[in-house]
């Protein structure tokens, strides 16, 4: 198929998913909504559905509401990251899972940094990422190199790994690190100097971590189309034995995708204690990971597209939000729509028999193109 | 007439949505109550033939009668309930289950509505055995029973869904001599009852032993119907793999050099306990073409594998200009200067929906004229694939191209032109033409040839006579994992003589073989 109709048929397949996805949202939100009629039932579900596709971006009054877009772009941080991570290692057909875990134990280990360890200025929130990203990073190292040397399942290994992750950290606070003078666990305050600076101060906790973010993405990016490892990870998604054969080495490749998925995971989980909080309080899997890997599937694996799925996601999370705020619908109903719409994309078949027109067609116009050049050479 | 025929297949034309044209206009009639040898080089159709009749594939174009009526088989259970079954190659089994299980599987007796009657299906699983002289233990797992047992259960399996037309895809690959005996035994038996057997084999010793009649097939073209006792192996051997066109490719005598790679008494058992490489010594030199002819299935595979490191051999050394070579990696075979257009290309040879640009690159992407610094230099790696390309006349708008939406003629010449661009010592191009259009095959020859007189070791192995035949400077015949001749000169071969060898009529004294290690 050509590239054009290769575009054509992402973009018209993604809006299909979306369109289905909403419709079912409506459906859903019109048999549960108050009144008695049809009629009413029908307004008051529009109702809704404007509240939760509209209201991110605009008031009631139809004036624009920079608060809320700056509640959406904050809600990006966290899972810019863990869409990265989870792209990388999926890039290589490496079905990690452990983008979850990973953002809770960066987050962690940058708290404590964060809190005890002395470091000058702002290089200590630099210094207390690094460390959550490396602790992540070689947390990693398990389900990889299991893979690598011993072909278990990296899904279930990560999968596991994430609770084990929650579990020790939960056990860590409660035994040795909360502030009992707080009612609730959570650490000792962070040294000042260790809170990234907000981009705009209105209480949104839009952080510079959220520059930090789309830098990644860019460097992401660089590293998966201009770089051999990056390369090396694509073709071993593409076709495993063809690397092989090309003399790559397939165990450091499958290693390398997912301490590399590590690295962001840990790096989103500091980035987003040192924006937005003061303390570490998480006490359960936070649910960025697992939002990372639908934004990784909606960005067809390639980091430069992951803003874009990040912002749909955490949009959809705020309008979310905000309907159940303002109606009666319960903010639950995303995790429906954000079921059906994976549904759709991550079904392989979905609209085949579209694209098979469209690589009919393709054919076609290659066919009459070729026919076209014979006779102009006649 | 017709009554006595319990299948006919009508002009039967299949073309695969790729476009390959597997069967044409192929004609087969089965006598009820015969044994009949579907007969043919692998890829000459008779796999697509069989899938057809058994409703695993639908024919193009042409009709299938059972029992004189017309039929539709459009599945594998409209087949079974036309009285056809099929014991395939690579067996349809739950290891993990039983034998009485898997008898029953799809079928399964109940007692009291849900439960599996166990007994019961170990009493149908040994009834059938009894009946029909197939002895399996009906409570052991398929997976703790020989190869052989299991092959039973298979034919059980068909029976006991009531087919009175069996067929046995290549049933002999995978089994020993005595278990070959057996089993003939068993089917002559199954004659006598009545049935009709299909059964599907290149090896012609089988084929006069146990069937009545045969049907050719070259090319996905029928080559006619003979009573086996009328025809001579010799004629048969000419029918299966006699060549229809004549390419002629011109080159030069060889001026072999030195030695570059070097194979002694490699051995290789399969998983199965099968001796598929038995003490195989042969030398390449700087220079020259050294073919490998035979039928598919003979070893050649198996000695891919063990040049590349895809396996390793149980006995023997390879050598690429005297270092070892087993026990490497891909990578560490590579940096030897060692080369391999693959067999299967779209398995090793590429990733399809990668760019062609992305497939060029694949055993150099490491390499410092590629990289500056951490990055690809991109400029160089746009030079370097577009050279290779307008070298190798790849038709394509452009690199960035998805490879996959090429020709297979143009997914081959992607495949060549890296292999033979990295600076080989040593090519092995193995079926490097398959399948693929007349241009581009004459493209990858003189290539061939072009390489080999620049002073390039060429093992070339081919199911393709003319083409070992055209290309090679001396041959050499596999059969049965064995060499079964050597041939210092290509020109005095005849079809029919290279016929004898690959079908293992004949075999040359070890001496004779020996001078392809050139000592």
């Amino acid at each position: 198929m050509s590239r054009k109709n290769r575009t054509k048929f992402s973009i018209i397949r993604g809006a299909a998913a979306l369109g289905i996805g909403l419709l079912v949202a409506f459906l859903l939100i019109f048999f549960g909504s108050e009144g008695s009629t049809v009629g009413e039932k029908f307004s008051s579900a529009l109702d809704a559905l404007r509240e939760m596709l509209i209201s991110p971006l605009f008031r009631k009054d139809g004036s624009f509401s920079l608060k809320n877009l700056s509640d959406v772009l904050a809600g990006m941080i966290p899972i810019l990251f863990t869409g990265l991570a989870t792209c990388i290692m999926f890039a290589a057909n490496q079905f990690n899972l452990g983008a979850e875990g990973g953002i809770m134990l960066g987050a962690f280990v940058t708290s404590l940094v964060a809190i005890y360890v002395p470091v000058p200025g702002p290089l200590l929130i630099i210094v207390a990422v690094l460390a959550g990203a490396i602790a992540s990073a070689a947390v990693m190292l398990i389900p990889a190199v299991l893979k690598a040397k011993l072909g278990v399942s990296e899904m279930v290994n990560s999968l596991m790994l994430n609770y084990v992750i929650m579990y020790f950290l939960n056990y860590l606070m409660k035994s040795f690190l909360a502030d009992t003078s707080k009612g609730i666990t959570q650490t000792f305050p962070f040294q000042d100097n260790a809170l990234i600076p907000q981009m705009i101060n209105n209480g949104s906790r839009l952080s510079w971590g959220f520059v930090a973010g789309l830098i990644m993405v860019v460097l992401s990016w660089f590293f998966m189309y201009r770089t051999k490892w990056g390369y090396g990870i694509r073709m071993t998604g593409i076709n495993q034995p063809f690397v092989m054969y090309s003399g790559m080495n397939v165990a450091m490749i499958i290693i390398l995708c997912q301490v590399l998925g590590g690295l962001l995971a840990g790096m989103g989980g500091g980035i987003e204690v040192l924006g937005r909080y003061n303390v570490y309080n998480w006490s359960a899997l936070p649910g960025y990971g697992w939002t990372g890997i639908t934004v990784a599937i909606l960005a067809g694996n390639n980091p430069l597209y992951v803003p874009l799925a990040a912002f749909f996601m955490s949009y959809l999370t705020k309008g979310c939000t905000l309907m159940s705020t303002n109606t009666d619908v319960p903010a639950q109903l995303i995790s429906i729509i954000q079921a059906v719409i994976f549904i759709f994309f991550a079904a392989q078949q979905f609209l085949s028999g579209y694209r098979q027109k469209l690589v009919v067609q393709s054919a076609k116009e290659e066919m009459a193109e070729n026919n076209a050049g014979k006779e102009a050479l006649r | 007439m017709s009554e006595e025929y319990v299948i006919q297949m009508k002009d039967i034309t299949k073309v695969y949505p790729n476009g390959t044209v597997a069967n044409q206009d192929v004609c087969l009639n089965v006598k009820k109550g015969e044994i009949h040898a579907l007969m043919g080089e692998n890829g000459a159709g008779k796999s697509t033939l069989m899938k057809m009749l058994f409703g695993l594939e639908q024919p193009t174009s042409g009709e299938i009668l059972v029992n004189g009526e017309k039929v539709n088989l459009s599945s594998p259970s409209m087949a079974i309930s036309k009285g056809i079954g099929m014991v395939h190659q690579h067996f349809m089994l739950v290891p993990s289950l039983t034998v009485a299980e898997n008898m029953v599987l799809g079928m399964v007796p109940k007692r009291s509505g849900c439960l599996i009657d166990e007994k019961k299906a170990v009493e149908l699983t040994e009834e059938y055995a009894k009946k029909f002289n197939l002895l399996v233990d009906a409570r052991a797992k398929v997976m703790d029973i020989p190869v052989g047992m299991k092959q039973k259960v298979e034919i059980l399996k068909a029976l006991v869904r009531g087919a009175r037309i069996l067929i046995l895809d290549e049933p002999t690959a995978v089994l020993t001599a005595q278990e070959t005996q057996e089993l003939f035994v068993q089917l002559k038996n199954l004659k006598n009852q009545g049935y009709t057997i299909i059964f599907i084999s290149h090896k012609l010793k089988e084929i006069m032993e146990i069937t009545d009649r045969m049907t050719i097939l070259r090319g996905g073209r029928s080559m006619g119907v003979h009573e086996t006792s009328q025809v001579t192996p010799q004629e048969i051997s000419r029918l299966m793999v006699g060549r229809d066109v004549i390419l002629k490719v011109e080159k030069d005598k060889a001026q072999p050099g030195k030695e570059v790679l070097r194979v002694r008494d490699l051995s290789f058992t399969n998983e199965w306990g099968k001796k598929m490489l038995d003490s195989v010594s042969l030398s390449v030199r700087k220079g020259e073409i050294l073919g490998i002819a035979g039928v598919e299935g003979n070893g050649q595979k198996e000695l891919v594998d063990m040049l590349f490191g895809f396996s390793r051999p149980n006995g023997g050394s390879i050598q690429v200009n005297g270092e070892n070579l087993i026990g490497l990696s891909q990578r560490e075979i590579r940096r030897k200067h060692v080369s391999l257009v693959p067999e299967d290309r779209m398995l090793y040879g590429i990733a399809s929906t990668a760019t062609i640009e992305e497939n060029l690159i694949s055993d150099r992407s490491g390499s410092p004229e590629l990289n500056r610094g951490i990055l690809f230099n991109m400029k160089a790696i746009h030079k370097e694939t577009e050279a290779l390309i307008k070298d190798y006349t790849v038709l394509c708008k452009n690199g960035s191209q998805q490879v996959g939406s090429l020709s297979g003629g143009n997914i081959q010449k992607v495949v060549v032109a890296r292999e033979f661009s990295n600076d080989p010592a040593l090519i092995i191009a193995d079926q490097p033409t398959r399948g693929i259009d007349v241009g581009a095959t004459e493209f990858i020859r003189k290539k061939l040839i072009e390489l080999s007189r620049s002073g390039i070791a060429v093992l070339l192995i081919s199911a393709d006579l003319n083409e070992v035949m055209e290309l090679s400077d001396s041959l050499i015949i596999m059969h049965g994992g064995k060499i079964a001749a050597y041939f210092e000169d290509t020109a005095e071969l005849t079809d029919e003589l290279m016929g004898r060898y690959m079908l293992g009529l004949e075999e040359q004294s070890p001496e004779e073989i020996r001078r392809v290690c050139h000592e």
